[in-house]
């Protein structure tokens, strides 16, 4: 249990502590600062005196001392926006999490609701109501629940796309089927999982309410009776305050609703970051490679890419050790294949190949030679021109690898544009067409977006995109996993086929050891990092040296005794 | 072609929930509108007209003399007609030409300072995004207090500073008042010139939401495996930056664009009020300094309608730069 609460405190950071700091004392001026001064409505003969002496923040033009009306305005302010603040959570939570949780009916009425009052301009609407309710009439209540009930809509749209997702995760549907109240469920399985947001949404509110607030009695509109940071800036400008250059009675109130407004943004910064990790500060590493000695071992007479000794590690608080001492040799058209199981360090093998590697991790050391070039050794111009052209890529995941917003047209043209200048835009079109053929894809789909093409499809494309410059290696991450297995096989024989008809070379990474033994000519196994036996498939099939490669071997059966059916 | 009925039916029917809105709430509310209304018209001279009191009871309520359907059917024939009754504050002006005569002046200073701060937020953030962990993340919190500043006190300082102590700005109004409102070369400038600092107080006031939504999300995006691909496709960066991370990252920017005009168009009402702006926000207060209720209302749905006709627009935009939405035949 801890473990899970844990996840929803905020990390410390200096913006939490800077603005809990400034937020802390503002709170604190309003509850204890209107206990020590004096009281904000004498009236004295010393009207609009500078700060400084007696009245540290100076005097209003009739002689009201600015420092005690501050800490009773900011009192005021504090408690409307916490009125504001925490009906405002509660009608969000009501028409955001209840409806979205109960779903049907109630969630589309629920949210059409929502989006309506979302879409009707808060401030003249309250300045509308304000207008028809008599002077008398209006009490801070009055004022705060029309604030509240203009400024629920945006936080409910959150919290209920927020806990539509929630209702679908194992645990939630588990507590539903094995018959848990509704109220229960919403509240022991949903609610913690949404309190960083319904903590924003508050903060929000809270911030929103003393802003609006502010507004309102500025016009003249706010709560009567009231002494809240806006009527003080309402009798400042009515006394021409700034006419009269007396900026200490029009300043302050404006710079404490800023700095609180601003703390609180601080302090929802790192609440951003609990519900979105990404958010997390990172310090900038322009390095992704140490200074690393190339020591260009001569490499084997027929090697396009040489991997020497080659170590990441990911530069966290406890750092790990992703790849260690790898050595591997491409030789031209070769298949090699790279099996393990996830985790294992493959895939950041095969993005520091191309030092694709995010940090932080980190390549410690070692070599990476392609054609007789360090790649480890090149500068972003010469690595960015290098890329794609000689070594090209295909990754795990079609679905999300190709961009979602352009056609992939535009995303094959990218290439050319870029790495064929010179190309003009039908011989770009006709090598487009020419590579999706290639891969057995009807080239009329160019104008299709991702999401318009099946999984199959979008590998193909990926596939044709890699082949588009006739690059001397092409890296494939997983690149049937996510498929079906009709699928899987009809695009590993497009694979076998297109580098017997091109001569690419390619490194294939895959958790699918028997899969590898039919289609590669040389197999690593990889293990913690470690290449633990690195030999031909035939050897490897017939004389697996290392226990875990029996092991992997082993956990196939049904393939083993068969090979050479699924490649045809 | 079913997301754009769609949003039309849901801006049709928020286009209904206002105009009742505005229906409801002065027959909700305490206090005796009608009867107020016809002691002012009385003083400015309008008489006890029979015809303008019924005017005024379709507007607000007739006290239950009709039914409350009665009342509403000829309020909706009313606004049918674009009768929106004789405002007392502009007395004897329609309370249709009052709007129709301070209106544009509002669209042009807030739509454009609304498409200025769009723009500067959204490039800034995704600047800012892409560089992140350098000094321009210190900006972010910066924009962020910024956006946390009152409209109205922020414009006062500005007023201080560069009318009053600098001489650089006229200190309110919408245009030289010597000159006659006209389409000459002269008058625009004015206006123009007129309309730079009220601008500025929208766009520093609201720069710093976009900045940081835009932030955000490029963070996120560049994360996504398309951006890795790009990568690996040796692109140059200032094409990943914008076609690949910015290009989606500016998605919930343009989807949640009616959240943030509604705070725009908020903070503008009363930026106009400072500056004494021709726009419909002043006459907006005007309205409710002298409790001219027709004025009010009829002001209140023009806003209304030209915040859910922006909203429209936005919306149908996003289904163009997002071919996702307009394929989803459900509703998500």
């Amino acid at each position: 249990m801890s473990g899970r609460w844990q996840g929803l405190l905020p990390r410390w950071s200096a913006k939490l502590g800077f603005g809990l700091g400034i937020a802390g004392a503002i709170v604190l001026f309003g509850l204890i600062g209107p206990l020590l001064t004096g009281d904000p409505a004498t009236i004295r003969d010393i009207g609009l005196t500078p700060p400084g002496g007696e009245h540290l923040l100076g005097t209003t033009v009739t002689g009201q001392d600015i420092l005690a009306q501050l800490a009773h305005a900011t009192r005021g302010s504090l408690l409307i926006g916490l009125l504001v603040g925490v009906m405002a959570t509660v009608l969000s939570g009501v028409f955001g999490i209840v409806g979205a949780y109960a779903g049907g009916v109630l969630d589309e009425a629920f949210s059409l609701f929502s989006n309506v009052m979302l879409v009707i301009p808060g401030l003249p609407l309250v300045i509308v109501i304000a207008g028809f309710v008599p002077p008398d009439q209006r009490g801070t209540g009055t004022i705060s629940l029309v604030l509240a009930i203009t400024g629920w809509a945006a936080a409910a749209r959150v919290l209920r796309a927020q806990t539509l997702s929630l209702r679908t995760r194992d645990y939630v549907a588990a507590a539903r089927v094995s018959g848990e109240r509704t109220w229960r469920v919403i509240c022991v399985e949903i609610l913690p999982n949404l309190l960083p947001i319904l903590a924003s949404q508050f903060v929000f509110a809270v911030v929103l309410a003393i802003l609006s607030e502010a507004g309102l009695s500025f016009l003249g509109l706010g709560a009567a009776n009231s002494s809240t940071l806006g009527t003080m800036l309402y009798y400042a400008q009515n006394g021409f305050a700034l006419q009269r250059e007396a900026w200490w009675w029009f300043v302050p109130p404006g710079l404490i609703i800023a700095l609180f407004g601003g703390a609180l943004a601080l302090v929802n910064f790192s609440i951003d970051e609990i519900i979105n990790p990404r958010l997390r500060d990172r310090a900038r590493r322009e390095r992704d490679v140490v200074a690393v000695e190339a020591e260009i071992t001569p490499a084997e007479p027929d090697a396009v890419l040489t991997v020497r000794n080659l170590n990441v590690v990911y530069q966290s608080a406890t750092p790990v050790h992703a790849v260690k001492d790898v050595s591997l040799t491409l030789r031209r058209g070769e298949i090699l294949g790279l099996a393990g199981e996830s985790g294992c360090g493959k895939t950041t093998l095969a993005y520091a190949i191309n030092r694709l590697h995010r940090p932080p991790a980190e390549v410690t050391s070692g070599s990476v030679t392609f054609d007789g070039v360090d790649v480890l050794a090149m500068g972003p111009e010469e690595l960015r021109e290098f890329r794609w052209v000689r070594l090209s890529m295909v990754f795990q995941g079609a679905m999300n690898s190709l961009n979602p917003v352009t056609p992939i047209r535009a995303q094959l043209q990218d290439v050319l544009r870029t790495h064929r200048p010179s190309m003009s835009a039908p011989d770009r079109e006709v090598r487009c067409a020419e590579v999706l053929r290639l891969v057995g894809v009807d080239p009329a789909r160019l104008g299709a977006y991702p999401h318009e093409l099946s999984g199959g499809m979008r590998q193909r494309v990926m596939i044709a995109m890699a082949l588009l410059l006739d690059p001397q290696v092409m890296i494939m991450d997983e690149p049937t996993t996510a498929l079906d297995v009709l699928v899987q096989r009809e695009i590993l024989n497009e694979i076998v086929r297109l580098r017997d008809q091109l001569r690419f070379a390619v490194v294939f990474i895959t958790h699918d050891l028997p899969l590898l033994l039919e289609l590669s000519d040389r197999i690593a196994v990889m293990r913690d990092g470690e290449v633990v036996e690195y030999a031909t498939a035939e050897d490897m099939y017939l004389r697996p040296q290392h226990p875990y490669t029996r092991q992997l071997l082993a956990s196939f059966p049904s393939l083993t005794g068969d090979a050479g059916a699924l490649i045809t | 072609m079913g997301y754009y009925l769609r949003k039309l039916a849901f801006y049709l029917a928020a286009l209904w929930a206002a105009v009742t809105l505005n229906f409801v709430i002065p027959r909700m509310l305490p206090g005796d509108p009608v009867d107020i209304l016809m002691a002012k018209l009385q003083q400015r001279g309008g008489g006890v007209d029979p015809a303008a009191r019924k005017a005024y009871e379709t507007l607000l309520g007739t006290g239950g003399r009709d039914s409350v359907l009665q009342e509403y059917v000829s309020y909706l024939g009313n606004l049918l007609r674009g009768e929106l009754g004789v405002s007392v504050s502009a007395f004897p002006a329609k309370v249709s030409d009052v709007i129709a005569g301070s209106l544009p002046w509002t669209i042009v200073l807030v739509g454009l300072s609304t498409l200025l701060s769009f723009l500067l937020g959204v490039g800034l953030g995704a600047v800012v995004g892409w560089k992140r962990g350098t000094w321009l993340d210190s900006l972010v919190p910066a924009t962020t207090v910024l956006s946390a500043v009152p409209y109205f006190w922020l414009a006062l300082i500005l007023v201080a500073l560069l009318s009053t102590g600098l001489g650089w700005f006229p200190l309110n109004g919408g245009y030289d008042v010597v000159l006659d409102p006209g389409w000459s070369g002269e008058f625009v400038g004015s206006a123009i010139y007129h309309g730079i600092l009220p601008a500025l107080t929208i766009v520093i006031s609201s720069v710093g939401g976009w900045l940081l939504g835009m932030r955000n999300m490029m963070v996120s995006a560049m994360s996504e495996d398309y951006v890795l691909t790009a990568r690996a496709k040796g692109l140059r960066d200032s094409r990943i930056m914008i076609r690949y991370a910015a290009r989606n990252a500016v998605l919930p920017s343009v989807a949640g664009f009616a959240i943030s005009l509604g705070f725009v168009v908020s903070g503008s009402i009363v930026t106009e009020l400072v500056f004494s702006y021709p726009g419909i926000g002043s006459k907006l207060l005007q309205a409710v300094q002298n409790n001219d209720y027709a004025l009010m209302q009829g002001i209140f749905l023009v806003i209304t309608v030209a915040v859910l006709g922006a909203n429209l627009v936005v919306d149908l935009v996003y289904g163009f730069i997002d071919a996702r939405t307009r394929d989803r035949s459900v509703v998500s």
